[in-house]
């Protein structure tokens, strides 16, 4: 493999890898929030 | 009922994504003159797409709120909800744009960023729409949705003029893949199908997240009310 090529690989592996690192964090972000809303709601339940 | 729906919707998505990026990665064939790079087109494209389509459910959302603010406030709430998660998604397919695009850039040209027509609108576009999250997250009182609103209609008036700014100026970004003249679209059925197949993957993935938000929003909305209603019963 010439330089050129393993370059272009590094950058598509790159590419994908923080597309997948956004999108997941973004769903354990979403998972977090629900969870306090639901935190919350249990809360007020007991009060 | 509606748990398991959301199962199999769930793992009905996660198997397109499977295929997704099997179909990019393995069986669409390498680009001659961009090689190996040009797979994160199968990331990027898709993305933004499901941007546009999240901004442009944010502005329906907007619309509708400021419409039945005063008549229908359940209704209203309603709307606000799906505004503020088609902008919060949009923000995250967005992202992924605005940090796929230089990746291939910096490959393709040379360069991470240039600041040419199509680069700069989708920023322009992006930093609108963070402006709206912030606003959302750290204003406070009453008026806060309604000029979230006037905010989520004047971001989404940019996406237009995103789309079709490779069309009306000289861009360094690529001439548009589709409905771009006679000598666009993909000409290859095997990257046309992992084109598609992604397209699909994605935009099954941004309705999961989609209505995650959703819920979640309606939930807190509600919780907010009942809670205020307790104050306001303290009060008494």
């Amino acid at each position: 493999m010439d330089r050129a090529a393993v370059l272009n690989h590094e950058f598509t592996v790159a590419a994908y890898t923080i597309t997948w690192c956004i999108q997941l964090g973004y769903l354990a972000l979403l998972g977090m929030k629900w969870r306090a809303e639901n935190r919350d709601a249990r809360r007020r339940g007991a009060r | 009922m509606k748990k398991s729906l959301f199962a199999a919707y769930a793992a009905v998505t996660v198997a397109l994504m499977i295929w997704g990026f099997y179909q990019a990665i393995y069986v669409a064939p390498e680009e001659q003159t961009m090689h190996e790079v040009q797979r994160i087109f199968y990331y990027h494209v898709p993305s933004a797409m499901v941007a546009f389509l999240f901004f442009a459910i944010s502005l329906v959302g907007s619309i509708g709120f400021l419409a039945s603010r005063r008549n229908h406030p359940n209704r209203a709430q309603m709307f606000d909800a799906w505004a503020l998660s088609g902008a919060e998604v949009g923000v995250v397919f967005c992202t992924v744009v605005l940090i796929t695009g230089p990746l291939w850039g910096r490959r393709a040209w040379g360069i991470w960023w240039t600041w040419d027509a199509r680069l700069t609108t989708t920023l322009i576009l992006w930093l609108i729409y963070v402006s709206y999250l912030l606003l959302r997250r750290f204003a406070a009182g009453p008026q806060v949705q309604t000029l979230a609103a006037v905010l989520g209609i004047f971001g989404a008036l940019d996406v237009p003029i995103v789309y079709m700014s490779n069309r009306w100026w000289r861009t360094q970004h690529p001439a548009p893949v589709f409905g771009g003249g006679p000598d666009s679209g993909i000409k290859d059925p095997v990257m046309l199908a992992a084109f598609g197949w992604n397209v699909l993957a994605w935009l099954a993935w941004g309705i999961l997240i989609l209505s995650i938000r959703y819920y979640v929003e309606r939930r807190h909305q509600l919780y907010a009310e009942v809670e205020a209603q307790e104050a306001l019963l303290a009060g008494d």
